[in-house]
């Protein structure tokens, strides 16, 4: 096993950057999600590390060996492809067995390597089975067993999940997450699906626009986003933003925008970041609109809002509340009975209230 | 004003053309639509064979109405019986929409096909023409003219199996080379390099050309003394005196190695259309299979031969089946650089001979019994080379 180092790692194609400055490093048996929306530059950055993709500027390291211009097979790393690239003419065994029978390993290393695998991954049955012949799951499986059998120091999924359907997807994750239980290796794993990054992530390396937005454990990303981008990708439903600014009264602040007005304590914004006239980005989550709670300590002024729509969820209701112009969403216990048109009191929870600089976009309390 | 005239001739035809699509089509509609009514069969088997005949007598044919009206009225009651019962109405637009083509093809295929082989049986020769224009009987020899075909020549002094062999080892050198050659232009221009549509352009161009321009502008240059590859090895020779000295100096290409030259010739013609076909199957190999092969270690050529070559099959196996069948019945180019006036019988394959049976010794029943033999050969290849495509797709 090993660990992995971003130096400043640049990608250009042509004049447009794909990848600007990366820094980042992957601990020995941690399983890291680099999760973005598309475009973000997270799948370039795991083909440079798998070598697939030149390196415009900046080093990766692995156990600290210098590898940009290592040949890919030499990096001992091995990748699942989003199409799982599965060999259509070789049979799941041979298929599995490709990498080293290149390497003219020992047939009984060989054969002892699959069977090993395959009982990992319950393929024991399909070995002889063609690529075709496999559901979408199946091969997914098999992609893996193909990283498995080579043991490599590092594991690289790119997106896995993404051509599986739903329910398919969520088997998967959790067999994934067995996975790496098991095997304790090092794990890249890149996607686009904040659920996938939530549940599966040791560390989240959060990208967009090819920089890297945030770094940290799920619930630190969740709980503390370190910017709006970050605030409004992680979490579904999407985090409430109010625009608006604070003016100081009493020596204590007060956030206003054109529909409500809201005192913050001090545990929520330190008194140093709290300017009279900034402009600010309010993010509360929709657990945190609570609706028809009694203002306390950890919730803030009483304020009204009318129910546009409400979801149904099963357990949980979606509520669209307005309050003047803003629009907010709320997320409550099911069931929720107050028809379209009526007035809703709710409260926005304290502790879980996030500032963001208008301007720079940065988390400020 | 002759081209007026001949404009309102294209126009006649053309309106000819379109008045027998247009019956063919309301014949088949009417069995279509309406097998399940109660006049469905009397209005068939009154109308239809008395408008054959009809239209038989105003073409000035069947001058004794009778036997022809039974035959049509045969066939047209097996007609209704099959519409009525079997076909039901299903597929309509389907097979009307095949139907003008697929009688097209029996004119044009079937007709003559069957013809031949009824020639192969009789005996249509110089002597026997007239007989036979005269009183429409050919005399009916069996098989002879098939046991003709493998023990006499069918030119002057080369045998069946001389050609036979002859046209095999041409196939074999030409598709080989064709497609080892197309391989290798496709997997350059699969590359990113520059200027690429033109030289895919560039590269077309001998295929895209009419073969009477290409092969004949080819047939100078192998011209003993004012070809440009004459030249070249005259020159070549002059500049370095040790391949001189090996031997190499001007060829007389077209008298003495005639085959050897149809070959290069044939070869520069397919390159082309193998280099296509191969480079869109290239083109389908999903990349993630290179990527995957990197990672697991494979050089270029364990690339080439674990991920290309099984990749490119499916496409492959259709174009070399076409290309055999090509190659093996491609009189053009033999004909062409060899075989007019006075032409040379050493480079005679099987349908350049038969060609030569046919309308140079006017061996037509000959010719016939000859013609499917080649037929059969061919069949047996094609039928071959696809079972044995099949046999692969299965595997995947």
């Amino acid at each position: 096993m090993a660990e992995v180092r971003f130096s400043k790692v640049t990608k250009k194609f042509n004049e447009n950057v794909i990848l600007n400055g990366v820094d980042a490093e992957i601990r020995d048996h941690e399983f890291v999600v680099i999760v973005g929306p598309s475009g973000c530059g997270k799948t370039t950055l795991l083909r440079m590390l798998a070598g697939l993709e030149e390196i415009t500027s900046g080093e990766i390291y692995i156990d600290n060996v210098l590898v940009n211009n290592m040949h890919p097979s030499k990096r001992q790393i091995a990748m699942v492809f989003q199409d799982y690239a599965l060999y259509p003419h070789m049979t799941v065994a041979e298929n599995m067995s490709f990498a080293l029978r290149l390497r003219k390993a020992p047939k009984a290393e060989i054969d002892q390597r699959v069977t090993e695998a395959a009982n990992i991954l319950q393929l024991t049955k399909l070995l002889g089975r063609m690529p075709k012949q496999l559901s979408g799951g199946q091969r997914q499986r098999v992609a893996i067993g193909r990283a498995i059998v080579r043991k490599p120091k590092v594991f690289l999924f790119d997106e896995p999940l993404s051509n599986l359907d739903a329910k398919l997807r969520e088997e998967m994750r959790v067999e994934i997450a067995k996975l790496y239980q098991r095997l304790n290796a090092t794990i890249i794993y890149v996607t686009h699906d904040q659920v996938e990054a939530m549940t599966l992530a040791g560390r989240i390396v959060v990208m967009n626009r090819g920089i890297i937005q945030q770094v940290g454990s799920p619930i630190e990303v969740y709980r503390k986003p370190a910017n709006l981008f970050v605030a409004g990708f992680i979490g579904s439903p999407t985090m409430n933003f109010i625009s608006g600014r604070l003016s100081m009264a009493d020596g204590k602040a007060v956030f206003q925008s054109e529909d409500l007005s809201i005192g913050v304590p001090g545990f929520v914004l330190h008194e140093s970041e709290a300017v009279d006239g900034r402009e600010v980005v309010l993010g509360v989550r929709p657990d945190d609109v609570l609706v028809g709670g009694k203002a306390s300590e950890h919730c803030s002024e009483k304020l009204q809002a009318v129910l546009e729509v409400s979801e149904l969820l099963g357990h949980r209701e979606n509520l669209y509340l307005k309050i003047g112009q803003t629009r907010l969403v709320a997320m409550v216990e099911a069931f929720f009975n107050q028809a379209p048109g009526s007035a809703v009191p709710f409260c926005l929870n304290y502790t879980n209230m996030h500032f963001f600089d208008k301007i720079t976009e940065k988390r400020i309390g | 004003m002759d081209i007026l005239y001949s404009i309102y001739e294209v126009l006649w035809f053309a309106l000819i053309v379109l008045t027998g699509i247009a019956l063919i089509e309301g014949y088949f509609y009417y069995h279509f639509k309406f097998y399940d009514r109660r006049w469905f069969f009397p209005v068939a088997l009154i109308g239809f064979p008395l408008a054959a005949v009809a239209f038989c007598r105003a073409l000035g044919l069947a001058a004794d109405p009778f036997r022809p009206l039974l035959w049509f009225l045969g066939s047209e009651a097996l007609i209704t019986l099959f519409f009525r019962h079997i076909v039901k109405g299903r597929n309509q637009l389907a097979y009307l929409l095949l139907a003008p083509a697929f009688i097209g093809l029996a004119l044009l295929l079937v007709y003559p096909f069957i013809f031949e082989i009824y020639l192969s049986f009789h005996d249509l020769k110089l002597t026997t023409i007239m007989q036979w224009k005269n009183t429409g009987v050919l005399p009916f020899v069996g098989l002879r003219q098939y046991v003709n075909v493998f023990t006499t020549s069918p030119l002057s002094e080369v045998t069946f199996w001389a050609l036979l062999g002859r046209t095999l080892w041409w196939t074999f050198i030409n598709v080989f080379f064709h497609v080892t050659g197309g391989f290798a232009l496709a997997l350059l221009l699969n590359n990113s390099i520059r200027f690429k549509g033109f030289y895919r352009t560039l590269l077309v161009i001998p295929w895209a050309m009419p073969q009477v321009v290409a092969v004949l502008a080819m047939r100078g240059e192998f011209h003993s003394q004012y070809g440009f590859i004459n030249i070249m090895l005259v020159k070549l020779a002059a500049a370095y005196p040790i391949l001189a000295s090996l031997g190499i100096g001007p060829v007389q290409w077209l008298s003495n190695y005639p085959l050897a030259t149809c070959t290069l010739i044939n070869i520069w013609l397919g390159i082309p259309f193998m280099m296509v076909v191969i480079l869109g199957g290239l083109q389908s190999i999903s990349s993630s299979y290179y990527d995957a092969a990197d990672i697991d270690g494979a050089s270029y050529l364990q690339k080439l031969r674990y991920i290309t070559i099984p990749l490119i099959k499916p496409v492959l196996m259709p174009a070399v089946t076409l290309g055999t069948v090509w190659t093996f019945n491609n009189i053009n180019v033999i004909y062409l650089v060899t075989g007019q006036s006075g032409g040379t019988e050493q480079a005679d394959i099987l349908v350049s001979a038969l060609y030569k049976a046919a309308f140079t010794y006017n061996r037509y029943s000959y010719s016939a019994a000859f013609a499917i033999v080649i037929f059969a050969i061919l069949f047996f290849i094609s039928v071959f080379y696809l079972k044995s495509f099949d046999a692969a797709k299965e595997e995947r």
